[in-house]
This record gives C-alpha cells, structure tokens and sequence, in this order.
C-alpha cells in the first residue's frame, strides 16, 4: 500500500474512532446477524417478559402497602408474598434465557464473521500478505471479533433493553401521576449534560488508547519473532525502554476515561436521589390540598422503587460506551479488511487470445510470452520474456539474487498478475485455467521450506489423501527416509510449529518427498544448494533426478549437473532473458554465462 | 515495571495481588473512601425513611422539605466520596498493569529459544493481550466491588439490626446461600474460563500458521484441509464459550433471586409487624431501602465470582510465564572491559545434549584473534548448535568455552555478547528503516513498526524517547558507523536503487528487499555492532557468488585483529580461511587449511568434490 492509502485509511479510522455507535458499520454487521434472526425473535419475545416480570414487582409493593399495611388489613398478603416470589422466579428465568439467547446470538454471528474472514483472508492474493503483517490479520479474527461479541452481551443489544425498560417506566409513572413523574425528570437537564461530558472525555480517551495500544501489540509482536536477534544483539534493554515509553503512555491516556467513569457513575446515583428527594418534597406540599397521606405514602414508595429502576441504566451507560467504543472501532477495522479485496488469481472474463505459437503443445507445456511485471509500482522486475518449456524437458534458469527468476516461478502459479504479456500452460492462457487446476498441475519446490504443525505425514500429503505406502515410497525415493530413520516415530513423528524441530536441510528433504507424492505434471524447482550439506545434496541430485525423469522442470538451477543437464539454460539479468541455450553453446558463444563461469572458476580453484 | 533496566520479575511470592499492593496507598485512600461513601449513603435510605414517615405524620409541610435537603447533601456527598474511591482504585489497577506488562516483556526478552520453540509468538501474544486485561479487571472492578460489597453488607447491616432485629434475622435468612452457590458456581466457571482461554490460544495459534504459511497452502492447494482445521478452532472456542455463558448464566439469576427473596420476606413479615405495631411503616420502608442497598453489591457478587475466577485462570497463566526462569543465566564474574576484547576463543571439550540427542561431541577450537576460521559440515552436524553455544544462546558447562582465557559461565551475557557479531542465515529484520535496523547493532536507532510510529504522529502524540536516543541519521545522511557498515556489507549499490535510500522502510508498508539483501542488512547490522568476534552463520547464501566474494574480500581487512567465523557449506566462501574445522555428529572429524585438507582426502575432499567438477567452481553458476 502506497503512503497516501495509507494515510487515507488512518484518517478513515481516526474518524470512526471513539464514536460509540454508526450506522454504516452497524449495516455491516447485520449481515452477519442476519443467519441467526431466529435468536433474535426470541430475545425480542423475551425482553419484554423479563421487563414486566421486574417491573411489576413494585406494583405489588405499592398494592401491600395501599391496600394492607397501611390500612390495617393483613388478609392477602400472603397472596402478595407468593405472587411476588412468582414473579422474581420467572424474571430469574427469563433472563437466563435472554443472557443465553444473546450469547448465542453472538457468539454465532461471530464465528461467522470469522469465518468470513478467514474465507476472505485466504482468497486474497500474494501481494496482499507482502504488506499485511500477520500480527494485524491475527488481531481482526481474535481481539476485534472478541470485542465486537461483548457488544452483544453487554452492548447495543442491552442498550436497547434498557432504552424499553426506562419508556415503560416513564409510562408506568406517568398512569400513576402525571405531575410526581415530570417533577421526577426535572433532573433530566442535568443528566444530559452529564452524559455529554462523558461521552466526549471517553472519545478522546479511547482514541489514544487505541493507537498507543496498537503501537504496543506490534511492538512485542515483532520483538517476539526476533527474539534470537534482540538477544544476540543485547537490545533487551533498549527495547524495553521504548516499550516502556509506550506503556506508560497507553497507561496515562486511560485516566481520563477513568475520571468520566467515575464522575458518570457517581453522579447519576446522586442525580437519583435528586430526584427522591424532589418527589418526596412535592408530595409533602401537596397533602396540604387535602390528598390522602396514605395513597401519597404508597406513591411515594413506589416512584422511589421505579426511579431507582430508572436509574440504574444510566448509570452504567458509561461502562456500555466502552464497549460499544471498542466494538465500533474493532469493526470499523474488519470491514477496512473485507473492503480491500484483492482476490487471488480470480477468473478473467472473457478468455484472453492464445497466439498461435503456443495453441496446443505447439510451444510447449510451459509457455512465457513477452512477459513484463513489476511489483508494485516500482521498477519492472520482469521485461519481455519468452520461452518454452517442452513437454519433458528441463530448462535451467541462471542469473544474480535480483534478476527476476523467482519472479518466474510466481508468476506461472499466477501467485501474482503480470501486467503485460501471457503465460501459457497445455495452450492455455493460465488466467483462463481455473486456479485450482493450475496449482494442481505445477507442483513448487521452494527454498524456504514451510511446514505446518501436526505430522510428518501430514505435511507430505498436505490435503491430498495419499496412502501410507504413496508416502513411505516417496520418501525413499528422494532419501529423506535417512531423516526419518533418526526419529523414533517416522512418518508419525510431529511437526513442531513451522517445522522447528527440523533442521533446514531435513525440512528441504522433507518438502522433495512432499512433491515427489504428488507426481506433479509441471515441477518448478526453486534449488536450495546452501542448506544442504554434501552427503544429502548427492541424496537429492539423485532423488531429483528421479523426480525429474519425464517430467517437465523449470527449475532456478544453482547446482552444476542441473546446469549441464538441462535441455536449456536462460541467463537472466535485469528481468530479461540475456542468453540462451547449452551449456555448451553458451560457453562457445563466450557471453555472460561463460564470463559467470570464469569467475567461479577463478574462486573455487 | 520501574526500572527498565531490571529485566527479572519480582523475586519472592507472586499471587495475584502481588502487583496491585505496590499501589496500596491509593488502594487504602480509595478503600477508606469506600467506607465513607456506603456510611453517607446509608442516610440516604435513613432520611428517606423519615420523610415517608412525615408525609404520613402531623407536619409534612415543615418534615418533608428539610428531610429532602438532607437526602440530597447525603447523595452529593457520597458522589464525592465515590469518585475519589473510583479514581484510585481504577487508577491503581492501570498502573499496576503497566508494571505488569513491563515486567512481562522484559521477562519475555529474557527466555531462551527452546521457551519459543515450546511456545508459539500467537500464544504468548494471547497472553499478553487478553490475560493481562483479564487481571486488570480483577485489580479494578475486582478490588472495588470487593472491599464496597464488604462495607455494603457490614453497614446495611448495622442498620437494620437498629431498626429491627427481628426483622432482621428473617430479612438475612437467604443470604448465606449466596456462600453455597460461590463454592458450587466458582469452580464451575474458573473451569470454563480456563477452556475459552485455551481455545482461544489454540485459535489464535492455527490463524497465525495458515498466515505465515500461506504461499504453501495457496501453492499445493491447501485451501479446504487447512480450512476444516480452522472451522474446527473456532467452533471450539464458540463451544467453550457458551459453556461458559451457561456458568455464568445461572449465576447472575440465582443471586437475584436471593436479593428478591429477602424482598419477599421482608414484606410479608415486615407487614405482618407493622400490622402488629411491632415497628413504624415508615421503619419497613426505611428497611426495604437498606434491602435494596444489597440486591447490587449482591449481583456485584455473583459478577465479581467470575471476574475473580477469570482473572485468577488468567494470573496462573502469566504467572508460570513470569516464573520460567530463562535457561540461561549471567555469569556471577565482572565483564571484561569491551574495548580490551582481543576476541580469542578456545572451545575445550565441549559436549551438548539436547532433547536427548547428542548435538556436540567433545569438540575442542581455538580460534585466535586476527583469523578467519570456517566450520563446514553436513546439515545436523552441529555447526549452528556451536554458535548458539557461543553466544550462549544455548547454556553450556562450565569450562568448556573460554573468550580471552575466561570461561563464557562467568560472564555477564551483555559482555559476552557484545562481544560477539551474528549474522544469521534467515535474517530477521524490524519494520523500521534500513538505517535503524543497521543502527540495531550498536544499540542506536528505534525497533518501533514505522507505521505505528506514524499513526502516533497522526494522533498526536509526541514520542519523548524520540529526541535521547542516539541519531541515526544526520540531514537525511547515516552516521558514519551506519554508512561504513552498509559499504562492507555491500549494500551500497542497493541502496542507490531506494528513492528513500537508508529511509527505506523494510517489510510492513514497507518495501520487500530480496533474500539477499536482508542477509546483507543483517550483515551490516552485525559489522555495526563493532564485533571482537564475528559469526557468520551461512549469511550470504542467498547473496549472488560475485558479491560474496567481494564481501568475503573484504571482510578481511575489516576483521584485522579480531576473530571471524565463517559458516558455509561453499568451497569457495570457505576455501581461504585460515583454519577450516569440518564436523559431522558433532564431532571434529578434520581440521586444517584448504589445501592440507584436500590433500587428506577425507569429508572436505569429498565436498569439493561435489561443488567442483571439470575443474570449474559451480556451487553455483549464479545464485
């Protein structure tokens, strides 16, 4: 991404940040509620239960009150007693039910989500990753799906409940008493300018918060991932000063939120009081009218029950702006990742003209035709190259780190798109060749060997379903039978992450078998000479050679009999192709090869 | 943390309030202020009792409205007091977690590689991330909630006890139930609090694999194996949590209905002795207030329960990470005076097991300052392992490795390091510039990802660290030490290639620089840090023929007087050292020059062999 995106996006965010609830992101979101309506039908049958279960309750207090103690007449109390244990039963009850429904609801919609992302994630292509550190992308399907879940067991959801809660109790008031209730909300002004204050000291909070946060994450992530080098290099001191710095601020930027929390919380239970004291006043002038003491004694009771009610979720409303903060801010970080869509390889739509030279096996398996790519915006890695591979022959390509030969080998498995030019595999544009087809019938040794937690077998097979015997027979063939027989468990044995417990050479030895399995019809071999040491380099020149026996190879050659062997040698400088051809043609023709060759016979000898 | 320069954790006992009681003094004025606030709120009910009881008395006109002037000086008193308890525990709570996360990292710096082999970066992340905000909560919400149920109950009880003992016993009856419920439901969710926290892990540890492996998996198609893994992953942490939710779920409702209970109880006896003229009914209604006073710190309860339980399954994790002690520890000897190194060093000996393999074999080099000695050998052999040994990456026995004629054990591991200059063969760079990763090596420059270091600047804020740490560059040009090792390393030409030339981020947002010349800047990274003795660790094998030997050239005049190691598998990296060790199974099997190696036909005959053929050196043609 270049700076400016990069910027613009940060801008995008700061914009969303601290804001407590968007509609557009909340759109988002419903799509991934949607699936599980049905959750939400019977939260919406529940809430309201649950609300009238609890707020009849101080109805019953008011009627005990009104109708038995006050008066002197105990019979049917014990009525009450039970009705109202009835009722805080069914409340209980109810509002497991709409905690578990709400969990559910949650907790689904966000396995889906993540599930989209992940899907997302994978579909994307190569040069996405090249930008996108692991750390960020791990973050959106944990930490950001766990904070948009909390929205919907303490969040937007409860909000709503208790937005219905505090307009029934107004309502229940007002059927009461319509002057005692508006005498009640005088104190609204003041809670509104509360709730303002809050909400701005929160936002700004929350924003630093965020990004010092952020800061922080990246910071361990990557001192974590080099830990060898910060211990050789004995930066643990330095690093721990500039994660300190970091820290510390991130520490700092929360006390404001900590002060409005406070202030909110404090203040609105003040506020309700107010609002006691004000009801209880306003009931005292009014006896003076000759209203009856004891119907004003039970009003009294029951608006303090129903005003305390109200107040309660206003009170933790701060505690709720966070979490709908941290929601809002995760989301707007996901749909920033949903919305950038680079997909991988996607499926061209009209197919692109096949010229003649190549239709058929005319040219070769393996075709390259004028070929230009750069990554990026930057320098052209790859200018107008052109070449066959011919069914069963081997090309060599040579040329210094930087040339552009690996660039070839991502190139033919479409991991990246070339800008100009075509590439043909079988006669086909390989962007009219389904992705999966073409993966499927070039198999690619790299370098850098990857290899994923679980078993040996398991990384050879690698999502086929080859038998044991398929797998025991390849890796005889290639000698990594020599690096199995050094472990207790063989093909059994376990894969610690990124094949850690293996040393480079075994890994290298490991990934020739995992290709020899598959029997590939195209093999793109990236040679890998200095991990290997000699006694195994002859192993896999041999297992190699096997693998490569009427098979077509591309293959980035660092090895001299590759070299010889091959049908055809491209030297490449500058992503161009500068000859072409033998190995003894090019040293008869006495060009850069044959120059290349000098030089390493003046420095091994 | 408070001392950044104090990598060790506490020593002594560690519970979970450990770093929460450095802050006790806030953590009393706040509890002090607790107290204060539930006493002044008890007046609230107590007046509010007494103004339901004057409107139904002789002279509400002249009770009620002074009774609501003190309800009212109550409620702001108590807001004053609650704030100020807030503030401080709160307060004290981020602080201690900033101690604990500083504390965390530096500990984390501190462990050795076989801890990271154990333990994946997405789990310890998990850790630092999650579980620390877990046992913040517990500090915070845990520590207030705590000692204001405690007050709560202690006050609200006296109170009631004055209006009515009586009533009283019947009112607490349900309560000690909330004990029996804590006991059954407390294990229950510390249980599946600790699942959640393991799936979680394990989740966030399959994400970052199928991440970093993601040329593979698109590469050999392994999109839907790796996918069923996945969905597997997450079902289990949906699972887990709703197991959790149905703990949790229960608990919030069972503690509920013991308020409410109590509620009940109160009313049908309470107005069974208002009835009786046993009390007032202004006293039932002051009691139902000191009652509702309860159903919060209650519910608080049931809430805390499983803050507590979370935060303590969060603490045992971070607490086994703070106790891992790094398997190697700082020699108890002074530190050798680095400008005095001279770099010699004598292996005697030396023996290595791990995980029960024998990696070295009484393997015995002396490697004098102003030589360049190569290690060859087959992959397994040992070579690497010798290295780690070395630096002490790996622990060794005592005795068996001697820098200027002292044995390694007893040296601090700073001076020991410092002595030394690595440059590894898979070279890990920051998201940083090329002139601060160079800058690296001699303890300068920033490792902070650029693009988090931009989006500070965004949001304004100012880096004070920024101006103190040594400069890197001066006008846009590298110091020096940067521009020197860059040119030994070869780099120059790269960088005349870069619009941002030593700007130049690398990786994120950053460009990609190739193999190659990763190794490069890690080579002058390695040359920056001004070694006595100086490893290369198969570190140019990705660097083209020409240009490794031009640097191997080099690299000579730089390394006059000190010790160079050299580790390559390629005749010609090695054919000019002035000693060449070959080991296989850990043993030296063969050690000489190039030439009286050849000459005895052994290993290292063998490999030459290999690489040479017709007499032409083609290790390769061109890398």
């Amino acid at each position: 991404m270049s700076d400016a995106a990069g910027g613009a996006a940060g801008a995008r965010q700061e914009g969303v940040l601290g804001k407590a609830y968007d509609l557009r992101l909340m759109r988002q979101l419903w799509r991934f509620v949607r699936p599980n309506a049905r959750l939400l039908v019977a939260w919406v049958i529940l809430m309201p239960l649950t609300l009238g279960f609890e707020l009849a309750q101080p109805y019953l207090l008011k009627l005990a009150i009104q109708d038995h103690i006050a008066v002197g007449k105990p019979d049917g109390l014990e009525l009450l007693a039970v009705l109202y244990v009835g009722l805080v039963v069914l409340q209980a009850g109810s509002a497991f039910g709409e905690q578990w429904v709400l969990q559910l609801l949650g907790q689904r919609s966000m396995h889906g989500l993540r599930l989209y992302i992940y899907d997302h994630v994978l579909r994307q292509r190569a040069a996405f990753f090249d930008r996108m550190p692991v750390g960020r992308l791990l973050t959106r399907m944990t930490n950001d799906i766990e904070s948009i879940n909390e929205m919907f067991a303490q969040g937007v959801v409860t909000l709503i409940a208790d937005f219905v809660k505090m307009v029934a109790i107004v309502v229940i008031m007002l059927s009461m008493d319509v002057t005692m209730t508006l005498m009640t909300f005088l104190t609204l002004p003041l809670l509104w300018l509360l709730v303002i204050y809050t909400r701005n000291a929160m936002r700004r909070s929350f924003r630093e918060v965020r990004v010092r946060l952020a800061a922080m994450n990246a910071f361990v992530q990557e001192h974590l991932s080099g830990i060898r080098v910060v211990q050789l290099f004995r930066r643990e001191a330095a690093a721990t000063r500039e994660y300190d710095e970091i820290n510390a601020g991130h520490r700092d930027a929360y006390l404001t939120s900590i002060r409005a929390d406070a202030a909110m919380y404090a203040l609105v239970e003040a506020i309700g009081v107010l609002a006691i004291a004000g009801v209880a006043w306003y009931a005292s002038t009014r006896l003076g009218g000759g209203a009856s003491a004891v119907a004003e004694v039970g009003l009294v009771v029951v608006f303090i029950e129903y005003i305390n009610k109200f107040f309660i979720p206003v009170r933790d409303l701060s505690a709720k702006y966070a979490v709908m903060q941290g929601a809002m801010a995760a989301s707007e970080r996901i749909m920033e990742l949903i919305e950038t869509d680079e997909p991988d390889a996607p499926p061209s739509a009209a197919a692109h003209p096949v010229p003649a030279d190549v239709a058929g096996d005319a040219g070769g398996l393996v075709a390259f035709r004028d070929v230009t790519f750069a990554y990026g915006a930057g320098e052209p890695v790859l200018r107008g190259v052109s070449f066959d591979v011919p069914r069963g022959a081997t090309v060599a390509v040579v040329g210094a780190t930087g040339s552009g030969k690996s660039t070839l080998i991502k190139l033919l498995t479409r991991l990246y798109e070339i800008d100009g030019g075509g590439i043909y595999v079988g006669g086909h544009d390989v962007r009219d060749l389904p992705t999966e087809e073409l993966r499927r019938r070039v198999t690619v040794v790299s370098q850098d060997v990857f290899m994923f937690n679980g078993t040996v077998a398991d990384n050879l097979r690698l999502g086929r379903d080859f038998d044991r015997a398929r797998l025991e027979d390849a890796v005889r063939r290639v000698g990594a039978d020599r690096v199995l027989a050094r472990r207790p468990d063989g093909l059994d044995g376990v894969v610690t992450e990124r094949g850690g417990n293996f040393s480079a050479g075994e890994r290298q030895l490991l990934a020739f078998a995992r290709a020899m399995a598959r029997e590939p019809e195209i093999l793109v071999l990236d040679e890998a000479t200095a991990h290997v040491d000699p006694e195994a380099e002859e192993l896999i020149e041999r297992g190699v050679a096997e693998l490569m026996r009427g098979r077509t190879t591309l293959v980035i050659a660092h090895r001299l009999t590759t070299i010889r062997n091959a049908d055809l040698i491209l030297v490449m400088s500058r992503g161009q192709i500068i000859e072409r051809g033998t190995h003894d043609e090019l040293i008869a023709a006495g060009g850069a090869y044959a120059a290349l060759e000098r030089t390493f016979r003046r420095a091994g000898s | 943390m408070s001392v950044p320069s104090s990598p060790t954790p506490p020593a002594g006992a560690l519970t979970p309030w450990t770093y929460v009681l450095r802050y006790r003094g806030r953590i009393y004025v706040g509890g002090v202020m607790l107290l204060l606030t539930n006493l002044l709120f008890l007046g609230v009910p107590v007046t509010m009792g007494m103004a339901v009881q004057a409107i139904g008395g002789p002279d509400p006109a002249g009770e009620v409205p002074r009774l609501a002037l003190l309800m009212s000086a109550f409620a702001i008193g108590t807001a004053v007091t609650r704030i100020v308890s807030r503030v401080m525990i709160f307060n004290a709570a981020r602080a201690a977690e900033y101690d604990l996360r500083g504390d965390l990292f530096a500990h984390l710096l501190t462990l050795d590689p076989g801890y990271y082999r154990a333990h994946p970066t997405g789990d310890v992340m998990s850790r630092l991330t999650s579980d620390v905000q877990t046992v913040r909560a517990l500090w915070g919400a845990g520590i207030l909630n705590l000692v204001n149920t405690g007050f709560a109950f202690v006050t609200v009880m006296v109170m009631m006890l004055r209006v009515d003992p009586v009533l009283t016993f019947w009112a607490i009856l349900p309560f000690p139930t909330i004990f029996v419920i804590g006991q059954f439901m407390g294990r229950r969710i510390y249980r599946a609090s600790r699942a959640v926290q393991q799936n979680l892990g394990a989740l966030s540890n399959a994400i970052q694999e199928d991440l970093t492996g993601i040329q593979v998996i698109k590469a050999y198609g392994v999109e839907d194996a790796r996918r069923i893994g996945f969905v597997e992953h997450s079902e289990k942490v949906l699972a887990s949590n709703m197991d959790l939710t149905r703990v949790r779920g229960q608990l919030g409702p069972a503690l509920a209905a013991v308020g409410s209970l109590a509620a009940v109880i109160v009313l049908f006896v309470g107005g069974r002795r208002v009835l009786s003229h046993d009390i007032e009914l202004g006293n039932l209604i002051e009691f139902n207030g000191y009652l509702a006073r309860l159903a919060w710190p209650t519910l608080a309860l049931g809430w805390m329960l499983s803050l507590l339980e979370r935060g303590r399954a969060s603490w045992t994790r971070l607490e086994s990470l703070l106790r891992t002690r790094p398997a190697v520890a700082d020699g108890a000897g002074a530190a050798l005076d680095p400008e005095e190194v001279a770099g010699d060093v004598r292996v005697e000996g030396l023996t290595l097991e791990l995980e029960g393999r024998r990696i070295l074999d009484d393997v015995s080099l002396h490697m004098t300052p102003g030589t360049i000695t190569a290690i060859v050998g087959r992959t397994g052999s040992g070579k690497s392992t010798l290295v780690d040994a070395l630096a002490r990456v790996i622990d060794v026995p005592p005795g068996t490795i001697f820098l200027d004629g002292r044995d390694v054990t007893t040296l601090p591991l700073a001076s020991l390091r410092g002595a030394i200059g690595y440059a590894p063969q898979e070279a890990f760079l920051f998201s940083t510039s090329i002139a601060d990763n160079i800058a690296f090596g001699f303890g300068a420059g920033s490792t902070l990802p650029k693009a988090r270091a931009d989006e500070l600047d965004r949001a304004g804020i100012a880096r004070r660290a920024e101006a103190e740490r040594a400069p890197v560059l001066i006008d846009g040009e590298p110091v020096p030490r940067i521009a020197d090792a860059a040119g030994a390393a070869g780099l120059v030409r790269d960088l005349e290639q870069m619009p941002q030339r030593y700007r130049t981020i690398v990786g994120e947002r950053g460009i990609t620089l190739s193999g190659g010349q990763r190794q490069r800047v890690a080579l002058a990274r390695a040359l920056a840090s001004r070694p006595r003795v100086l490893v290369l660790d198969d570190s140019l094998s990705s660097v083209d023929a020409e240009t490794e030997r031009i640097i191997l050239d080099r690299l000579r005049e730089i390394m006059q007087g000190r010790t160079s190691i050299l580790i390559s598998h390629r005749v010609a990296a090695v054919k000019n050292a002035d000693q060449i060790v070959v080991l296989d199974d850990g043993r030296v099997v063969e050690r000489g020059t190039h030439d009286e190696l050849l000459a005895a036909g052994g290993v290292y005959a063998e490999l030459y062999r290999t690489q040479l053929a017709d007499g032409v050196a083609v290790a390769e043609v061109a890398s």
